[in-house]
């Protein structure tokens, strides 16, 4: 699998431009963390409040007199860790709750399907917020909220992809020399369909970061550290004012890491699935 | 209870204010001013300001000014205003918004008013023939009523003609807004008040035709030109009661007469009469040609002589002809009317704020250049943060609170918030009333880092070293209420004091402001009525939590002087007491006082006798339009 991905990733320059992006922002998340990169992010300056971008600020100034492109920067830590850590939570409950569902059918199968189901009723962006209220606001809320609520594409591919394999002859010969169901499930079959969770976690992250921005927006999402939600939150009342700069570093980083996991997602999927993969 | 979120929508509203700052017009933010309000309140200003607050930005707009549309050279004496909202109708018992607060007080009258040009606002006659006397255990009100007021000819009457007023219609005026049937939305201006009137209220209740007849103890007219109350215990507020729309007069066969259609068909006192009233569109009153003899006031500040609002001292009022009120539902043809000299009076657009006013809050020469005067007008009232003083780290230390006091720059949050329209409080009373002392300097209003960090090592934590982090209490958590939180926790950050900031909702927050939870709160306060008394209660003891004393401060010394001057009528004795009271809390800090805010106006200048109010809605009668000099300008500068 990993090496005919590095074969296809030699060929495509989109790809390979995409993927380094997404390293980029993982190296500046992690050394944000570390705070080895523009500690002073949270710097106050009253006399230089709404600076226009200049050398010495590449982006400006926001209403405190902060440089803005140190906050981006430090914004992307938040989203890239809302996207790890939501994942985290949302893909063993996925996959597990998928297994079993399509491994053993039945009764089991009925309640995951309709626990699945009804919870993808409720408008996605609805659920979260409200379980981000429910959990106190802040970024533990929403690893939480995000996490608990985006299993169910995941969960409903796995299903399916087990009631194919379930019986196929692989799985059956496995089944004749006398192969448990749990050997069955994690030995045999889950390896075969995992490519489904890798593309699945690239498309996620992507929804995760969009769901951090949008709840930061709206005042539920990280509380007294730099989010691109809350960034773009702040420009709303500056835009009067002609303060453009804050709107346009955040929602350029968000575009850029978006773009470059969508396009690393589809070149993920391209490769992996073998319908997709087509003849060269 | 009037509470309002420190910082109000700055974010999209901070436009047309005139009468009011920051407020916007879509009632979901105003979750700030709206929430608290519960029927029979007996704050009666809040209805009116609660109106203001959500539309004020409208008010603003409609109520002041002026144009000049049908006629281009401008020669007519018609005053032309914008009207932002349409109104619901005339009837008195449903003034509850401003908007037809507004156009009613142009025909209908109450026994008194504020005084037009007098600072502090104060109130005088109108119907009534000099004021009240009081009795000495502050119940009795005995009100003589003004000879030969006539009600406007309206075929309602004998004759057509209009007949005389007598104290029998004040009776039925307001017996008609405690009774059930007319489910006026002013009972609680009354309620509880009048002796006898609940009861009346009561046997109301069933009978589907009200009895008139039936007397209440607390309501008489005594003879034809006298009235009296008797009210069930003091209430020294009780007279601005008196200037609201839900007393003005109404004549019982004009009410017999339309029924239900009465408020299509106003017959009033006052100034003007209604002429045509389209729905949506305009509203259109002429001169009442039977209205009695009233005089421009002949005293006033000491500004207004230099302002040119006394050239027209003692002369007959009203002056203008015709007003006439444009609905306009969008601020954009509004402004546009404003700028081509059509319209007289208007606010300032948000969208149009930059273009308008430039960086030295003074109006842009384009503006200058056609005669726009702009007004910025002092709004009642005063932002805050307040400590919980029964919190047992804030609350025995003065020297912490001092300390964090003087670690907060007023003069950056008014920069960064409020465009600049607001000057930093010294004390709770805002300029414009009674007890305002423009001198008086609060120690602990300046911004002093190392004052400040003096004051928090002699209050036993050297460079904050042993100070538990704090709880800063958001009102919401909204873009401002966001930044504030955070400019206020960057403040304490350097006096080495850590802030915790809680966002909470609106609801949420008057919760913990109930529950007495939560440190430190960020809050403002709008006046009910024009009394400082109503901003003094905010530190009265016994008005604690659940009261409007959201900081649980107690003071015995000033607790005393509240209970002595919540008795007391206006006096020189009591504005006396009221500056006492100012230098006890401040000295005490229970708050970190903010700003008294400012809402921005314009006129033309052609419209004369123009003081801006933030009280009273009958003024059009005392505006003049220099018609030469609007046909004038009109055809060079337009």
């Amino acid at each position: 699998m990993f090496s005919e991905l590095s074969k296809r990733l030699k060929k495509d320059k989109i790809a390979r431009i995409s993927l380094a992006i997404i390293i980029l922002y993982f190296a500046v998340a992690l050394f944000t963390q570390a705070g080895l990169l523009l500690p002073d992010f949270d710097k106050v300056n009253y006399t230089e409040s709404y600076q226009p971008p200049s050398a010495s600020h590449i982006c400006g100034t926001d209403y405190l007199g902060r440089d803005v492109f140190s906050r981006i920067l430090h914004g992307t830590r938040v989203a890239i860790s809302v996207g790890i850590v939501s994942s985290f939570i949302a893909i063993p409950i996925g996959v597990l709750l998928g297994c079993i569902s399509g491994f053993f059918g039945g009764k089991i199968d009925e309640f995951v399907v309709w626990l699945y189901t009804t919870l993808d009723s409720v408008p996605g962006l609805l659920l979260i917020m409200a379980l981000s209220l429910v959990l106190g606001r802040g970024l533990y809320a929403v690893y939480l909220a995000l996490g608990l609520t985006t299993w169910v594409s995941l969960c409903r591919l796995i299903r399916s992809e087990f009631i194919k394999h379930r019986e196929r002859e692989y799985v059956l010969a496995a089944k004749a020399l006398g192969a448990g169901s749990l050997r069955q499930i994690f030995i045999h079959i889950l390896p075969n369909v995992f490519h489904i969770v890798i593309i699945n976690f690239s498309l996620r992250f992507v929804y995760a970061i969009q769901s951090e921005v949008i709840l930061s927006y709206l005042g539920l999402g990280a509380q007294d550290m730099p989010s691109w939600g809350i960034m773009i939150n702040d420009a709303k009342v500056e835009l009067a004012r002609g303060v453009w700069w804050q709107l346009t570093g955040a929602t350029g980083a968000m575009f850029l890491l978006i773009l470059a996991f969508n396009i690393f997602g589809d070149f993920l999927r391209d490769t992996l699935d073998p319908k997709l993969r087509g003849v060269e | 209870m009037y509470k309002l979120k420190v910082i109000r929508q700055l974010e999209s509203g901070d436009n047309n204010f005139s009468l009011s700052f920051p407020r916007r017009r879509e009632s979901r933010d105003f979750k700030a001013v709206d929430s608290p309000v519960k029927p029979g309140n007996d704050n009666f200003w809040l209805v009116l300001l609660h109106g203001k607050n959500t539309l004020l930005a409208c008010l603003f707009l409609s109520f002041f000014l002026f144009t000049g549309c049908a006629n281009k050279t401008g020669t007519d004496n018609i005053i032309r205003l914008p009207m932002q909202t349409d109104i619901k109708g005339f009837d008195p018992a449903y003034a509850e918004d401003l908007y037809s607060h507004t156009a009613m007080a142009q025909i209908y009258e109450t026994l008194l008013q504020y005084a037009y040009l007098e600072r502090p606002y104060k109130v005088e006659p109108l119907l009534a023939d000099g004021m009240p006397e009081i009795s000495k255990n502050g119940l009795t009100y005995t009100f003589k009523i003004k000879k030969g007021v006539i009600f406007q000819d309206d075929k309602c009457f004998p004759g057509s003609k209009g007949r005389e007023l007598t104290a029998d219609d004040f009776v039925y005026s307001f017996k008609r807004i405690a009774d059930m049937n007319t489910r006026s939305t002013g009972w609680w201006v009354f309620d509880g008040r009048i002796e006898g009137l609940n009861e009346f209220r009561e046997k109301t209740k069933d009978s589907p035709k009200t009895d008139y007849t039936i007397d209440v103890a607390g309501l008489k007219a005594v003879d034809k030109y006298t009235l009296r109350f008797k009210l069930t215990k003091p209430h020294p507020q009780f007279l601005y009661t008196l200037t609201m729309m839900y007393t003005a007069v109404v004549a019982n066969e004009a009410v017999e007469t339309y029924g239900q259609e009465f408020l299509n068909h106003p017959v009033g006192t006052g100034p003007y009469k209604l002429t045509k009233w389209t729905r949506n569109s305009r509203i259109i009153f002429d001169k009442n040609p039977t209205f009695r003899q009233e005089f421009y006031p002949v005293t006033g500040e000491t500004t207004d002589k230099t302002n040119g609002l006394l050239v027209d001292t003692g002369k007959q009022i009203p002056f203008i002809d015709r007003i006439v009120y444009i609905v306009y539902l969008e601020e954009q043809p509004l402004w546009l009317n404003f700028l081509k000299g059509n319209i007289d009076r208007s606010g300032i657009p948000k969208d149009s704020y930059s273009s308008a006013i430039n960086a030295s809050k003074e109006l842009m020469p384009e503006l200058q250049e056609k005669g726009i005067k702009l007004w910025k007008v002092p709004m009642l009232d005063v932002t805050y943060t307040g400590f919980n003083m029964e919190d047992p780290v804030l609350g025995k230390n003065l020297k912490l609170r001092q300390a964090i006091c003087l670690a907060h720059d007023i003069n950056k949050v008014i920069d960064l918030f409020y465009n600049g329209r607001a000057i930093p409080a010294q004390g709770p009373i805002p300029p414009g009333l009674d007890g305002y002392d423009p001198e008086f300097k609060n120690p602990y209003q300046s911004f002093d880092l190392e004052k400040a960090k003096q004051l928090l090592d002699q209050a036993g934590y050297p460079e904050g070293k042993g100070l538990p982090a704090l709880a800063f209490e958001a009102s919401g958590s909204g873009t401002i209420d966001r930044q504030w939180a955070e400019l206020f926790k960057k403040e304490m950050e350097a006096v080495n004091i850590k802030v915790n900031v809680n966002y909470n909702t609106w609801p949420e927050f008057l919760d913990k402001l109930n529950k007495k939870k939560g440190q430190i709160y960020g809050l403002a306060w709008g006046a009910d009525y024009p009394d400082a008394e109503n901003f003094l209660q905010l530190f009265y003891g016994p008005n604690a939590a659940n009261g409007q004393n959201n900081t649980n401060y107690k003071n015995p010394e000033f607790d005393r002087l509240y209970e002595k001057i919540s008795t007391m009528p206006p006096s020189g004795e009591r504005t006396k007491i009221y500056k006492q009271m100012v230098k006890i809390v401040t000295s005490d800090c229970p708050w970190i006082f903010g700003a008294h805010r400012m809402s921005f106006a314009l006129s033309q200048q052609w419209v004369k006798n123009y003081k801006p109010n933030d009280v009273a809605t009958n003024l059009l009668k005392y505006y003049r339009i220099d018609t030469q000099e609007r046909a004038k300008m009109l055809k060079e500068r337009f």
